[in-house]
C-alpha cells in the first residue's frame, strides 16, 4: 500500500498551549480516512499544517512526497479543500465563483468550462451553475464547494466537518458524493467530523485529544475495541432474579423495568440468559454505537496511546 | 494578481447599494459646499470678477481630494472582509502566492477608487456646465487625471499599512467613518487654511493628501484666477492662494508643483515598503 500523506513526529505550539504534541501517522493512498477529535483537539492545526497554510514546529510533513514548508505549491495542486464553513462569494454565481478559482490554479479558460461541468456532473450543480452563491440552500452550498475542491483535479480531497449543519437528507447526500469520488475516481479523502458514526464508512480512523492520538484502527477494530455490550433483563419475578444474581456474585443495575449486565463481549450473554432463562420474560442485547464508543474512548483518556 | 484584482472588482461593483451609497457621500459633500458652506466662505471675501467660478473650481478640487481617499479606502472593504470571514483562506489554499494576492486587493482597490474619481470629476464638470461657468480645458482633464492618479497611488499606499490592523468589519467601516470626516480638515478643505492657526496649517502642510488638494487646485483655479485677479496686485493674487490653500509656503519657501508630486511619490513608495514590511513580518 503506498502512502500519499506521511505525518512525522509534528507538534506545533501557539504561545504555551500545545496543539499538537509528536504527532505521527500516514494516509493511504485512495483510502477513506476520518480524522476525529473534539473540539479543540488539535484537528484544525493538523489540517493547516498539511495545506501548507502554517508550519510545524518540529517534525515534517510530506503530501504525495512533497514536504510542507519547502514545496508547498506543488502540494497546494495534490490537495482540494472544502472548509467546514462555505467561503465562496455570495454575491456572485456558482459559475462565477468557480470560474475564478479555477483561474487562481492557472487553468486557461477552455480548461476551466470543462473543468466546471466535469465538476458540476459529479455533484449534480447543473440546474443552479447561475444562481448566487449566497441564496443556495446549506446543502446546495457544501455541494458546490466539493466542486471547487475538484476543479484542478486534486489526488486527496480533505474535508473539514462536510456536513455540520446539514439535514440528514443532505447529509446522506454528501456522504454518497465522497463515497463515489473514493471508489470511481480513486481519490484519497481526509475527511475530519465530530460525529464518529459518520466514520463508520472509512477505511482507517484516527482520533485525537489534545494533540495526541488516543486511538486508531478500522471503524470495526475500535468497536470491538471499544464497545461495552450490555445485557437487558426484564422479569415477572424481581425478588428471585435479584436473590440469584446476588448469590451468583453478578454485578447488576436495576433500570426502569428490569436490570442491566455489562458484558465483556456479546456472546457471553448465552450462559446468563441459560442460567436464568426461568426467570426472564424478555431481553435484549445492547451493542453500543461508534458514539458512545467515541466517549468511551475520550473518558478513558489518560493518554492510551496505542 | 489581475485575475484576483478582477474577482475583487466584480464583487465590489455586484454590490450596488455600496456603489451607489460611496457616490452619494460624494454627492452630499457637494451639496453640501453649494448650499453652506460654499454661501459661508463666499460671504468670508469680498466681491470680485469670476468669484462664483473661482470658488466652485476651489470646491471641486476639495471634494476630488476627499473621494481620492474615502472611496480607495472603502475599496479596502474587500479584503478586511475576506479576512474577517475567512474567504482568504480560500484563495490561501491555491497556489498563488501571498505576496500576488495582496497585490491584487491593492490593484483592484486603486481602480476603484480612481474610477470613482473620474466620475466625481465628470459631475463636477456636469455642474460647472449646469451652473453657467466655463467647463475644463482638455489639457486640464489630462492633468487632472494624472493628479487623480498620483492621489490614488498615495491614498492606497497609506491605506493598505492602516488596513492591516482592522480584522473585523464593524471596526473597519467605524474606522472610515472617522477617517472620512478627518480627511477634510486634515487637507485644508472643508475650511480655507488661511483662517487655521499656524501649528494646524502646519500639520496640513506635512500631510501628503492636502497636497493632491494644492495641485488640483492649481490646475482648476489658473484661468478663473486669472480672471479675478487680472485687474488686482500681486500681492492680492499671492495672499488668497496662500488663504485658499493653492499653493503652500513653508518656511517662507514656496512648494512648486515638481516638489509636490516629488513628495506624493517619496510618501508613496515608503508607505508601500512599510506595509509590505508588516504584512511580511505579521504573517510569522
Amino acid at each position: 500500500m503506498q502512502t500519499i500523506i506521511e505525518v512525522e513526529n509534528v507538534s506545533k505550539s501557539f504561545g504555551h498551549v500545545k496543539a499538537v504534541d509528536e504527532l505521527n501517522f500516514y494516509v493511504t493512498k485512495g483510502s477513506l480516512f476520518s480524522f476525529l477529535g473534539t473540539n479543540g483537539a488539535g484537528k484544525s492545526t493538523v489540517i493547516s499544517i498539511i495545506l501548507t497554510l502554517l508550519q510545524p514546529d518540529s517534525g515534517s510533513v510530506t503530501v504525495n512526497g512533497f514536504t510542507v514548508g519547502k514545496e508547498n505549491e506543488f502540494i497546494r495542486k495534490e490537495i482540494g479543500v472544502v472548509f467546514q464553513e462555505s467561503l465562496l462569494d455570495p454575491l456572485l454565481s456558482v459559475q462565477e465563483n468557480l470560474a475564478i478559482r479555477a483561474q487562481l490554479y492557472g487553468m486557461a479558460k477552455q480548461e476551466i468550462l470543462s473543468a466546471i461541468q466535469r465538476c458540476a456532473e459529479i455533484v449534480d450543480i447543473h440546474s443552479i451553475l447561475k444562481r448566487r452563491y449566497g441564496k443556495l440552500s446549506g446543502g446546495q452550498k457544501r455541494r458546490v464547494d466539493i466542486a471547487r475542491a475538484l476543479l484542478h483535479q486534486p489526488k486527496i480531497l480533505l474535508l473539514d466537518e462536510p456536513t455540520t449543519g446539514l439535514d440528514p437528507q443532505s447529509r446522506q447526500q454528501i456522504w454518497k458524493m465522497i463515497g463515489h469520488l473514493q471508489k470511481e475516481h480513486g481519490m484519497t479523502v481526509f475527511l475530519t467530523t465530530h460525529y464518529i458514526e459518520e466514520a463508520a464508512n472509512s477505511d482507517f480512523v484516527l482520533v485525537i485529544k489534545e494533540g495526541r492520538i488516543i486511538a486508531k484502527g478500522t471503524p470495526i477494530d475500535l468497536k470491538q475495541q471499544y464497545s461495552a455490550d450490555r445485557l437487558f433483563i426484564t422479569t415477572t419475578d424481581h425478588t428471585a432474579l435479584r436473590m440469584h444474581f446476588l448469590h451468583d456474585h453478578v454485578l447488576f443495575q436495576e433500570e426502569t423495568g428490569g436490570y442491566t449486565i455489562d458484558l465483556p463481549n456479546t456472546l457471553a450473554a448465552i450462559p446468563i440468559l441459560h442460567k436464568y432463562q426461568s426467570l426472564i420474560s424478555s431481553f435484549e442485547v445492547r451493542k453500543s454505537s461508534l458514539d458512545d464508543v467515541f466517549i468511551r474512548i475520550h473518558d478513558r483518556e489518560g493518554g492510551r496511546l496505542c | 494578481m489581475l485575475v484576483f484584482a478582477k474577482r475583487n472588482l466584480l464583487l465590489y461593483f455586484r454590490d450596488k447599494s455600496a456603489v451607489f451609497f460611496s457616490l452619494l457621500a460624494v454627492f452630499i459633500l457637494i451639496a453640501l459646499y453649494v448650499f453652506f458652506l460654499g454661501d459661508l466662505i463666499a460671504d468670508g471675501v469680498p466681491d470680485f470678477p469670476a468669484k462664483h467660478w473661482l470658488l466652485l473650481s476651489w470646491i471641486i478640487a476639495g471634494v476630488v481630494t476627499v473621494t481620492s481617499v474615502t472611496t480607495t479606502l472603502g475599496a479596502f472593504s474587500v479584503m478586511v472582509n475576506d479576512q474577517a470571514t475567512n474567504a482568504y483562506k480560500d484563495f490561501r489554499v491555491t497556489p498563488m502566492k501571498q505576496s500576488v494576492l495582496l497585490g491584487g486587493y491593492i490593484i483592484s482597490s486603486l481602480s476603484i477608487g480612481f474610477l470613482m474619481c473620474i466620475m466625481t470629476l465628470l459631475v463636477a464638470i456636469a455642474m460647472l456646465f449646469a451652473t453657467g461657468e466655463p467647463v475644463l480645458s482638455f489639457t486640464q482633464i489630462i492633468q487632472s487625471v494624472g493628479v487623480i492618479f498620483l492621489a490614488v497611488l498615495t491614498a492606497g499606499s497609506m491605506i493598505s499599512l492602516l488596513v492591516i490592523f482592522f480584522k473585523t468589519s464593524n471596526a473597519f467601516a467605524a474606522a472610515s467613518t472617522v477617517i472620512g470626516t478627518l480627511i477634510g480638515f486634515l487637507t485644508g478643505i472643508y475650511i480655507p487654511i488661511g483662517t487655521l492657526p499656524a501649528y494646524l496649517q502646519n500639520m496640513i502642510h506635512i500631510f501628503p493628501i492636502s497636497h493632491i488638494a494644492a495641485l488640483l487646485r492649481q490646475i482648476l483655479m489658473d484661468a478663473p484666477m486669472a480672471e479675478a485677479f487680472a485687474q488686482a496686485p500681486v500681492e492680492v493674487k499671492e495672499s488668497f492662494q496662500l488663504n485658499m490653500g493653492v499653493v503652500f509656503k513653508v518656511n517662507g519657501w514656496q512648494v512648486s508643483p515638481l516638489v509636490s508630486v516629488m513628495y506624493l511619490l517619496l510618501i508613496t513608495i515608503i508607505f508601500f515598503i512599510l506595509s509590505a514590511s508588516v504584512m511580511k513580518y505579521s504573517r510569522r
